[in-house]
């Protein structure tokens, strides 16, 4: 039994409030919120041949401290194959998760409200590529009022990485798609440095600033190649992005672009309603970079930290902001490690911390209070680990509780050992966020929740 | 339940003449008070940070016509009751003008969800009223998903306090949630009623904001929720999709 009151949904602009209310803090701003305590978190996971059955899967853990299967894996879905399970989102009203295949561009959609302890398969989008005129990967599964952006890495043309993004509603109907701006079509952009190469990855939305932010990454011929051969391939190596792209978030066209180089990933905006700038990381250059709007109202991009040594070639992969913009977590997947930078002055960011999670270490997602900060390992399927150097960690699911100087773990699912492959994206879920068995019509007019 | 409705009928309204930068503060009021007349249960929030829909935008929003608003998806029909207590299909309501349809319910206590719609389409109806090219080229509709409280008296009694006699703003409830539920699953529209530990049930209701913006055709061009939903972008969409049914000159050149 919960009490009422104690998660709950609210409206996005509620989160302005900072530190009142709780959920993961890089999600879409225009979604619903959790309040205190999430009850799951799902795991959008690879299959790794000789593991368990060997396919992808949606992982269902058990994270409330308060239930009887705390730290526990309480379901598992099978996808029928590998499909190089990657990143995943929820829709605005969090009804259902969307997860995609960056492989075979296909979009599994699964109702979460039904029984958030059981996320069950509501549709599969398989003719991705198609709708969207040849959009090959599909990325960032991110929220918009009624509909889902997807972000694409890829083309079917020559698989390299030219790409585009697309909008489905959150049933699951395509709407519309539209290719990042090139050298050779700038649509309007104006192309403010050396490169236009309309390359994509992740996106965000600041809707106060009508801002769309993209990155860019590489195509499906160097993410499906196996790493050490790729890292070899001088060929290969010259075709990571190295911009961002400001788009009109309300008209969904290209800006201004802006020279990022080295691969910048993942996006995370501030969440002050004055702050106006987003954070990302360069995968080969290994920089922490500030994409802000000057006082002239101009959008700009400015590297302004060093993430350990990069001549090591730490390999920045996810990074997580504070609610209250004061803090940037960034992983390092080559090293395994956690580095907390202090970003109060964003165009000064300071290392505060750092640390070994694991032979390897990808996603980390944190609690809106920033009390619990969970991690998972896999990157990608050609590029992840097999051997290790030191305890085995190579696959696993961990939560720490962070009490502002470091980091006690929790608990550490082996998800080699327990025969479900190689765990990537995280998201929360929560029972009060659907109204008990009144979830089941759309007015809750029908039998009162059963808790 | 008569001496509500009867302060509500005997409520201060809007007005045109309002200062513009008055108007939300003067909302507000109007929407807190209507909300201790229909004794709502409701918890008081503090500190809650307005959205953006009762600011001036700030940012320059596309011109209309320039950008693409594509289609969602169909609108759904149903059975709904109107303010006069008229049987009717919610289609009757669709399909001669660009129509805002936002979904409500009276006693809700959130600023920043219900009353922000209201407040919202009142300033689209104002800001196209005042350009003869586009006034009474849309329709708004408030639509109710608590047919339990929301009765056609109800639901009347509340449009008085925010749209002018002469507005096409049409307040919609239905007989219940065999009517309801159809129409709210159409368009996706969910409510999580509050409940407490007995089981009974608290009055108040969660759900996201949503305001569609649907066309001639009965399609949906665009969803609007809290951070999105703000009057000058909406108007644009309004003009936007009144120049692709009869071209530029439908919104420029007064």
């Amino acid at each position: 039994m919960i009490k009422r009151g104690f998660v709950m949904t609210l409206l996005a602009s509620l989160l302005t409030i900072q530190a009142a209310y709780g959920d993961e803090t890089c999600m879409s701003p225009y979604m619903a919120k959790i309040v205190g305590q999430e009850d799951y978190v799902y795991i959008w996971t690879l299959g790794l041949e000789g593991v368990g059955d060997g396919e992808d899967k949606l992982v269902t853990v058990d994270v409330n401290p308060e239930s009887a299967s705390y730290g526990t894996v309480i379901h598992s879905i099978s996808m029928g194959g590998r499909n190089e399970a990657h990143h995943s989102g929820l829709t605005d009203d969090r009804r259902f998760l969307w997860a995609s295949g960056l492989d075979t561009s296909k979009i599994f959609i699964f109702d979460v409200h039904s029984d958030p302890a059981a996320p069950r398969l509501h549709r599969t989008i398989d003719d991705f590529v198609d709708k969207t005129g040849g959009i090959v990967g599909p990325h960032t599964n991110y929220a918009l009022p009624g509909r889902m952006l997807i972000t694409g890495l890829s083309n079917n043309r020559d698989h390299g990485g030219r790409t585009g993004m697309a909008e489905y509603t959150n049933g699951g109907d395509f709407i519309t798609s539209v290719w990042m701006p090139t050298d050779d079509n700038l649509q309007g952009a104006v192309k403010s440095g050396n490169y236009a190469d309309g390359y994509g990855y992740d996106a965000r939305a600041l809707p106060r600033r009508n801002v769309l932010v993209s990155s860019s990454f590489t195509g499906w011929n160097n993410y499906m190649m196996n790493l050490g051969k790729m890292m070899g391939d001088a060929e290969a190596m010259k075709r990571f992005g190295n911009t961002v792209v400001i788009w009109d978030l309300h008209a969904r066209t290209p800006k201004k672009i802006l020279d990022v180089p080295g691969a910048p990933l993942e996006i995370r905006c501030a969440w002050g309603s004055q702050s106006n700038y987003c954070f990302t990381t360069t995968a080969l250059t290994s920089k922490v970079w500030l994409i802000y709007e000057d006082e002239d109202g101009e959008w700009q991009a400015k590297a302004v930290a060093d993430i350990g040594d990069a001549s090591k070639i730490p390999l920045p992969v996810d990074i997580s902001i504070s609610a209250d913009d004061r803090h940037l977590w960034v992983n390092t997947w080559n090293d395994g490690k956690v580095r907390l930078f202090d970003i109060s002055d964003p165009f000064a960011p300071q290392q505060v911390m750092e640390e070994k999670i694991g032979e390897q270490v990808n996603m980390v997602s944190q609690s809106w209070d920033g009390e619990r900060v969970y991690f998972t390992s896999s990157l990608l399927a050609n590029w992840d680990k097999t051997t290790v150097t030191g305890e085995n960690d190579l696959q696993y699911f961990k939560l720490y509780q962070w009490d502002g100087a470091s980091l006690k773990p929790q608990f550490n699912l082996d998800f080699i050992e327990l025969g479900l492959g190689a765990p990537h994206q995280m998201r929360f879920g929560a029972r009060a966020l659907y109204g008990g068995s009144s979830a089941q019509s759309p007015s809750g007019l029908g039998a009162p929740p059963a808790y | 339940m008569e001496a509500r409705r009867h302060n509500l009928r005997q409520g201060w309204a809007l007005r045109p003449r309002i200062e513009p930068a008055l108007r939300p503060c003067l909302f507000l009021l109007a929407w807190a008070w209507s909300a201790l007349a229909l004794c709502a249960p409701h918890d008081h929030k503090t500190s809650v940070v307005l959205a953006p829909g009762y600011a001036p935008l700030a940012f320059l929003p596309p011109a209309p016509g320039s950008y693409a608003l594509p289609t969602m998806g169909d609108a759904a029909d149903g059975d709904v009751i109107d303010s006069r207590g008229n049987a009717a299909r919610l289609f009757e309501f669709l399909g001669d003008k660009p129509t805002l349809l936002s979904f409500i319910f009276t006693t809700c206590d959130d600023v920043n969800g219900c009353p922000l719609a209201t407040y919202v389409m009142r300033g689209v109806h104002d800001a196209l009223q005042a350009d003869p090219k586009t006034a009474n080229k849309v329709r708004l509709i408030s639509f109710s998903f608590d047919p339990l409280f929301d009765t056609p008296d109800v639901i009347a009694a509340y449009g008085a306090q925010f749209r002018d006699p002469d507005a096409d703003w049409q307040f919609l409830t239905t007989d219940g949630p065999s009517s309801l539920d159809p129409i709210l699953r159409a368009y996706d529209q969910w409510v999580i009623r509050d409940y407490d530990q007995n089981g009974d049930y608290m009055g108040t209701m969660s759900h996201i904001l949503r305001v569609f913006l649907i066309d001639k055709e009965r399609r949906i061009r665009n969803i609007y929720s809290t951070s999105f939903l703000h009057a000058d972008t909406v108007v644009n969409d309004v003009r936007s999709l009144l120049i692709e049914s009869n071209g530029p000159a439908a919104v420029v050149g007064r």
